[in-house]
């Protein structure tokens, strides 16, 4: 399976296979981060994903993300369960506004200080 | 019952307006629009016309003649910037001089000035100009006007005198005597009506007079070029006039840009005003003929009149119609219909007065009062720190490009006939009409008129205001404390850039540092790129763009680095003794000289706007830039639309795609002019792949349309040259057109520094030091170029700092 890693900016092709025991080889990554995501995009996929919460009594938005990528299948409930959330301030960078989302063990965290 | 009612709030209308009120006369004004001056008077080619042009003896010559002798009293009389900077009709060849001769004759029969002139002399007056153009004629009388601002005072001085305005009032029945119905059912009676009804003139005339008019649409398209092209030409230049028109010109304008056009073309439908690929071909043909060396780069915005063209006089009909009392005509009021606009308000309101049985009121002169604004960047700046003293509104800068205060907004809205629009605003006080055309002030005008008028932001996205709503009021999160003292190192901008460049300048032994911040936080753009991919090479880590933000932020603060927000610098001078004067204003300081060491450039860069890209169509709301979305979305709340296209495959656009996906709206398509993404590949991957949403590559938008606003696209596909493949047309119903299409240092302050340019990266030539041209002038992040990553841009404006520094100490001994 061919891809392009999303760690950075370099965006290296990729080339993702099972070899005939089963083992995940990727070849094509310049850096070990590029390895991760290749056996992690053929086993289980995952993102990060930024977003906003609404704030109480406030238009502005804060923004957020989750602290570590969830499974892709889970993002429309990472954004349905965001959607669903008001804060109140003030918050601060890293504060956790919603643990554990959508039933992941990965928490939603504050991204800026407001 | 009112006296009289003025049909139409153009130019003319607003000028018969104010010329009634000099009578006792009850007078109303009906505009069809939702505000003065929505017709020809919103795009034409803003020229007081000389009058050597009109045929001898029609209302033409008669009404251009007078009103281009009125035009001095009556723009200081309502405070309107005019300039009589001359035409010159070029010829090019033999033949074309005949017809200047003809010209100078029908001069002189009209009672104009003029002369013909060699081509060495056109050379020495303009040395601009085609080297091609053998001679011209002279018209000393030509000037040039603002064709709305004049409908906007003629507007307010009326109503100060007691004329009343009534929008979105489309007269669609009239009957004897008179009344007037509305489509949205209003009915208005007069005992008299003057029918300034522009391109519809016609239409209101043939309801009551058996004398038939026929107008047709005229579409004129025009390009405006960036204040950079200020003094190519001194005069308006005119090439030799046809039977459609009086052909391109290129003029300067009040403004200081410079505007090219118009195209001619007769059009069927009369509310027709979109732009065409064709068309700005003509326009720029037409315009290379007169200038060869016309920049497209410096094309900031293009746009469509329409002309109201009488076809079976040919000729302006302006007076009472011979088979209908008292309802009065101003009829086919083309190209010169602004220089006449004066004369015919005059000629109108005497012909009113005398039917009416109406005297001059008592006493006669009447109030001059136009309750306008002060323009903050045309003032001393001892009159603008007392004004900033009075009201710290007139100290916050909105508009960047044209140098649009807070106050001059508030006051266009409170105004007698005030703004209700984006669009009002823009045109009442130029708030986004300058070369990044709204990308930066929007979000601010929105939240602005918001408070002002008390209806939610979203309103504002629409052209027309909807249902009134209150809305809570506005953040504040300025901070000021600036020094006195004689500075080491002063950073113009707050963003990765200024603060990296500061907290470096520290830790290289500078001692007075201060940071000025335009915006009303520090962080700079990164405050909206919420997504996460900053930062990997420097902190080893993933953050997103307020995160990162914040680190410097917090560094600044710990090395305990001044920075003032709601601070707009307006001005660098290096000094004779080696150090550098400042000049900038805010809210809370007022008008503030700094006196510094060393200054170190950081203000980024902007967007290409629509008008860069030239993309034809029409202008309606529902347009905007991919950072102008992502700060409404991401930092103001507000949703811009439900239905996406992008045009452009930058990285802004891209990550703007699966930002509005994620808040649910649906996006069509990512269209691109080239055959690879603009962007990072992992932001297709991310951003575009992840969620099926189509990157049409080799693809471009080739047609918007929507009047109000934005109900669809054209896109079709290009061949190598670039140019759009006919048959190959995709059409997208959608809402809103999302523009991503590169970034252009800003660097309006460096050039008025005298800093050197560098033409490839438009930003200034630096060395390995970050030093500009100018000492004690340094440079760092997208000012300089347009960079990739925000590690590279801390990293160089680093360099930067430590420089500075150095400086600072050596210049200190």
């Amino acid at each position: 399976m061919k891809m392009i890693c999303i760690n950075c900016p370099k965006g290296c092709e990729l080339d993702v296979s099972r070899g005939a025991d089963g083992a995940v080889v990727v070849t094509g990554h310049s850096c070990p981060r590029g390895e991760t995501y290749g056996r992690s995009e053929l086993v289980n996929p995952t993102r990060m994903v930024t977003g906003l919460v609404r704030v109480a009594g406030m238009r502005k938005p804060l923004p957020v993300k989750t602290r570590t990528p969830v499974p892709k299948g889970k993002i429309p409930d990472v954004l349905f369960a965001l959607h669903q959330t008001t804060v109140q301030l003030p918050v601060k960078i890293g504060d956790v506004i919603i643990p554990g989302v959508a039933g992941t063990d990965v928490d939603i965290v504050a991204t800026a200080n407001m | 019952m009112q006296d009289v009612i003025v049909v139409g709030a153009g130019v003319v209308g607003c000028a018969v307006a104010r010329e009634l009120t000099r009578y006792n006369l009850n007078v109303a004004v009906l505009e069809s629009g939702s505000d003065i001056a929505e017709g020809a008077s919103k795009a034409n080619s803003a020229i007081v016309h000389a009058g050597f042009d009109a045929k001898p003896g029609t209302a033409k010559a008669r009404f251009n003649v007078l009103g281009n002798r009125m035009f001095e009293d009556v723009c200081r009389e309502l405070k309107v910037p005019f300039k009589r900077n001359g035409s010159l009709v070029l010829a090019f060849g033999s033949e074309d001089e005949a017809v200047l001769a003809e010209l100078k004759a029908r001069g002189e029969t009209n009672g104009v000035p003029t002369e013909i002139i060699s081509q060495d002399e056109l050379r020495r007056r303009e040395p601009n100009v085609s080297d091609k153009a053998t001679a011209a004629l002279w018209a000393p009388t030509g000037g040039i006007c603002c064709p709305y601002e004049l409908a906007f005072r003629y507007a307010e001085n009326a109503a100060a005198n007691g004329a009343e305005f009534f929008f979105d009032a489309k007269v669609v029945g009239i009957s004897g005597g008179w009344r007037l119905e509305c489509e949205d059912g209003r009915v208005f009676e007069a005992r008299a009506i003057v029918n300034c009804a522009g391109i519809h003139s016609d239409e209101l005339n043939n309801l009551v007079s058996a004398r038939k008019y026929v107008i047709e649409a005229r579409r004129g398209e025009y390009m405006m070029l960036d204040r950079d092209e200020d003094g190519t030409f001194s005069a308006t230049m005119f090439q030799c006039p046809s039977k459609m028109g009086k052909g391109i010109l290129v003029s300067p304008t009040v403004d200081g840009t410079v505007i090219v056009g118009p195209t001619a073309e007769d059009i069927k439908d009369k509310e027709d005003k979109a732009t065409t690929y064709e068309g700005l071909e003509k326009v720029k043909a037409g315009a290379r003929r007169t200038y060869p060396g016309l920049p497209l780069e410096k094309v900031i915005t293009e746009f469509s009149g329409l002309r109201a063209h009488e076809t079976t006089a040919g000729d302006f009909i302006i007076g009472e119609a011979p088979d209908a009392a008292r309802f009065f005509n101003a009829v086919g009021v083309e190209s010169p219909g602004l220089t006449s606009a004066p004369a015919i308000g005059v000629f109108l309101a005497e012909r009113v007065a005398e039917a009416l049985g109406a005297s001059h009121k008592k006493p006669s002169i009447i109030s001059k009062d136009v309750s306008w604004w002060p323009r903050t960047r045309d003032m001393k700046p001892e009159e603008l720190a007392e004004m900033v003293e009075r009201d710290p509104s007139f100290g916050r800068v909105i508009c960047r490009c044209e140098g649009v205060t807070e106050g001059e907004i508030r006051a266009a809205i409170r105004a007698r006939v005030g703004a209700r629009t984006l669009d009002g605003i823009k045109r009442r006080t130029r708030s986004g009409m300058g070369r990044c055309q709204g990308g930066f002030c929007t979000p601010r005008l929105i939240e602005i008129l918001s408070a002002e008028l008390g209806l939610p932001p979203e309103s504002f996205l629409l052209s027309r205001k909807t249902a009134p709503k209150a809305l809570s009021g506005m953040i504040d999160h300025r901070r000021s404390q600036a020094g006195d003292e004689f500075l080491d190192v002063l950073v113009v901008g707050a963003g990765p850039a200024g603060l990296a460049a500061a907290c470096a300048a520290r830790e290289a032994g500078a001692r007075g540092i201060i940071v000025l911040e335009r915006d009303d936080a520090p962080g700079g753009i990164l405050q909206q790129c919420i997504h996460n991919g900053f930062g990997l090479h420097r902190f080893k880590e993933e953050l997103t763009g307020p995160e990162y933000a914040q680190r410097f932020v917090d560094k600044a603060n710990s090395l305990d680095i001044p920075v003032v927000c709601g601070t707009m610098v307006l001005d660098i001078s290096p000094q004779a003794g080696g150090d550098v004067k400042v000049t900038a204003m805010s809210p809370r300081g007022g008008l503030r000289i700094y006196r510094t060491r060393s200054v170190i450039l950081a203000m980024g860069c902007r967007e290409r706007p629509r008008g860069a890209l030239m993309t034809p169509g029409t202008r309606p709301a529902g347009v905007y830039t991919a950072g102008t979305v992502q700060r409404l979305v991401n930092m103001d709340g507000i949703m811009p639309g439900k239905r996406v296209v992008i045009l452009g495959s930058g990285d802004i656009g891209l990550i703007m795609a699966r930002r509005l996906t994620f808040s649910g709206a649906k996006v069509l398509a990512c269209v691109e002019i080239m055959k690879k993404s603009s962007g990072l590949m992992r932001n297709v991957v991310q951003c575009l792949n992840d969620y099926d949403i189509p990157l049409l590559l080799s693809h471009t938008v080739t047609d918007v349309e929507g009047r109000e606003h934005v109900t669809g696209v054209k896109v079709a596909k290009v061949d190598d040259n670039l140019k759009p493949i006919p048959g190959t047309e995709i059409h997208y119903d959608c809402d809103t057109l999302v523009l991503s299409c590169g970034l252009i240092p800003e660097n309006e302050l460096t050039k008025k520094a005298g800093v050197e340019m560098d033409p490839k990266t438009r930003g200034p030539k630096v060395d390995a030091k970050m030093a500009t041209s100018v000492p004690g002038i340094f440079a760092g992040g997208n000012v300089v170029r347009v960079y990739d990553l925000v590690d590279w841009v801390s990293r160089d404006s680093e360099i930067a700092g430590r420089s500075a520094a150095e400086h600072a100490k050596a210049l200190r001994g």
